[in-house]
């Protein structure tokens, strides 16, 4: 498959590249202490991450390179400088200030006035967080599923219920709540809320690691919700809002979690053999499969990200590489806490950390076990072995 | 071969002391040293320690100037895998009984069948773990179950949904018994091993 780097692209990834050097010592600082954060928020690497989707117009120094400017607008220049950032540090990626997830659903449901604040609050000068609400308790992230209810109150709505798993929603000024306002999936919703909002309540679920995410848990005790608030609300069909929004904004973002889940592993494979120039026999060889194996999802995502690009929406292949590069985050760092010896993980501060880091990607927007169902659903219709659907054919 | 009486219950408190009972079978009243020189037991057993990477402060890791002789060395390992085999059926045993009180589209998650194949892959690497007891070559033979054991503790937490990432979760446990598994089973340069 034929590398993606454009001069537009080459461009971008190696801006980015320079952006995440030194990240790593940062991340570890986060590990310990997930508001660190707060120290380094004038690094390009935030910069990039605060101004990710929003349209350049609004912002007061867009990324541009080379003459090139970027709004990760495209999924494919999205991958790869979220991969890129994630070879210096995941997490220190994930606990930047930004829209994240929730600017991709705000551009995918709100109306001109709606989608034009967001942007605005987004581009101030001080730094904005923000959360992505789906997953539930009792539900996890099934988005047909959800019991978070909105109900009618008076010439608004009242919004009660629970959320989990949620990042950086302890810290996050606004984002977006998917929610039920009637039966089946016409009657869900997505609403943009402010976290300061009366019955809003969110704290951090201490995790294994990628610390910096800040996952939390919200509550929701009949937090006021003006019509407003509802994305697409005024504009749109029930059946072009809500439940949509979630879909789009999860398949738009798999390819960029798999970007994390790339970074991460090339950091790691880099680390063994620099760590261990010398390794020679099996320990080579296992290594050099690896490598080829995170080069194969590597290729295949950019080819994911550029089909996403193109309006090619095809579930099962986003879910298939999502999934082969979750698990293959886990194997290198299993395999890297291998060939670095006896007691690795106590005397490399870094590998015990990207160690602890890579099991977060299996969960992040759909675990293994659900893609794994969209995968099958492509392999009845014929679709996800085939190599001329895959494409583009 | 000792036997390790491990609690039901899946703290880490449990954990550091069904771990020292293990450094207790192999060396009464002492510690077992790993070959790399290190020590991993309860706070209380290694008060001169530092807390375990991830910040787990019921157990300490230290350095000590001399391993264990090699009998004390393998006692502990053979305990240590008994721990690590223990706690994955336990946490087995609960995320069946937790899957069969769950729910989605209206049917019972257990009733899936992805779920009823990744908890039959982990009863699988339990059972394949049992038959490599007894195949020749101690160190290879330990670290290829602990390989496998690490493999179905991975597959094994992935039931738990997000909740197995929780540091209240079962998922600490898991990641506990990797780097006590990757401090004292390693089989050295090269992850091959003399067995």
């Amino acid at each position: 498959m034929a590398e993606p780097d454009t001069p537009r692209v080459a461009a971008l990834r190696g801006h980015v590249r320079q952006a995440a050097v030194g990240l790593r010592e940062i991340g570890l600082e986060i590990d310990r202490d997930p508001t660190a954060i707060d120290r380094w928020l004038d690094l390009p690497a935030v910069h990039i991450m605060s101004g990710c989707t929003i349209p350049p117009e609004y912002l007061e120094s867009p990324l541009r390179v080379d003459g090139h400017t970027y709004d990760m607008s495209s999924c494919l220049e999205h991958t790869v400088t979220i991969e890129e950032l994630s070879y210096g540090d995941a997490s220190f990626m994930l606990a930047c200030p930004g829209p994240i997830m929730s600017g991709v659903t705000v551009g995918a449901l709100g109306d001109d006035r709606q989608r034009d604040a967001y942007y605005r609050r987004m581009a101030a000068p001080e730094p904005v967080w923000t959360f992505f609400g789906l997953t539930e308790p009792g539900k996890g992230s099934a988005a047909t599923e959800l019991e978070t209810v909105l109900e009618p109150d008076g010439d608004g709505f009242r919004l009660t219920g629970e959320k989990r798993y949620v990042g950086n929603a302890a810290f996050a000024e606004l984002g977006v709540v998917f929610c039920r306002r009637a039966p089946g999936p016409l009657g869900i919703e997505a609403v943009l809320l402010d976290t300061d909002t009366p019955g809003f309540h969110a704290e951090v679920i201490p995790t294994v690691g990628m610390r910096g995410v800040r996952i939390s848990a919200i509550t929701l005790d009949h937090v006021r919700v003006e019509r407003e608030q509802i994305l697409g609300f005024e504009t749109r069909k029930p059946s072009r809002r809500g439940l949509i929004g979630a879909i789009q904004t999860l398949q738009r973002f798999r390819p960029v979690l798999t970007g994390t889940a790339v970074g991460l592993c090339r950091a790691v494979l880099d680390h063994v053999r620099a760590q261990r120039p010398a390794l020679h026999g099996a320990a080579r060889r296992r290594l050099a499969e690896a490598q080829d194996r995170v080069e194969a999802v590597r290729q295949h995502n950019y080819a994911v990200a550029s089909a996403v690009d193109a309006g090619r929406i095809r579930a099962d292949r986003i879910a298939g590489v999502k999934t082969r590069a979750a698990e293959l985050a886990e194997r290198c760092t299993l395999l890297a806490a291998e060939l670095l010896g006896p007691a690795a993980l106590l005397e490399d501060p870094l590998l015990d950390k990207w160690y602890r880091d890579a099991r977060a990607i299996e969960f992040m927007e759909g675990t293994g076990h659900i893609q794994r169902l969209a995968v099958f659903q492509g392999v009845l219709k014929g679709t996800f072995l085939d190599r001329a659907a895959a494409a583009g054919a | 071969m000792t036997t390790v009486d491990v609690p039901l219950e899946k703290t880490t408190h449990e954990l550091a002391a069904a771990l020292d009972d293990c450094h207790d079978q192999a060396a009464p009243g002492d510690v077992v040293v790993s070959p790399r020189g290190w020590v991993i037991a309860s706070a209380a057993r290694v008060a001169d320690g530092a807390v375990v990477p991830g910040g787990w402060a019921e157990l300490h890791a230290a350095r000590r100037e001399t391993p264990s002789p090699a009998r004390q060395q393998a006692l502990f390992a053979d305990g240590l895998l008994r721990l690590q085999r223990q706690t994955l059926h336990r946490l087995l045993d609960a995320v069946v009984r937790r899957l069969e009180e769950r729910t989605a589209d209206g049917a019972n998650l257990l009733n899936r069948q992805l779920v009823r194949g990744a908890v039959a892959d982990v009863a699988l690497a339990l059972s394949e773990a049992d038959d490599l007891s007894d195949q020749p070559g101690e160190t290879r033979r330990r670290w290829l179950i602990h390989q496998v054991l690490v493999a179905a503790g991975r597959t094994l937490i992935k039931l738990y949904g997000a909740s197995g990432f929780t540091a209240e979760g079962p998922g600490h446990l898991v990641h506990l018994l990797e780097l006590l598994g990757n401090t004292y089973l390693h089989p050295g340069e090269g992850g091959v091993g003399d067995g």
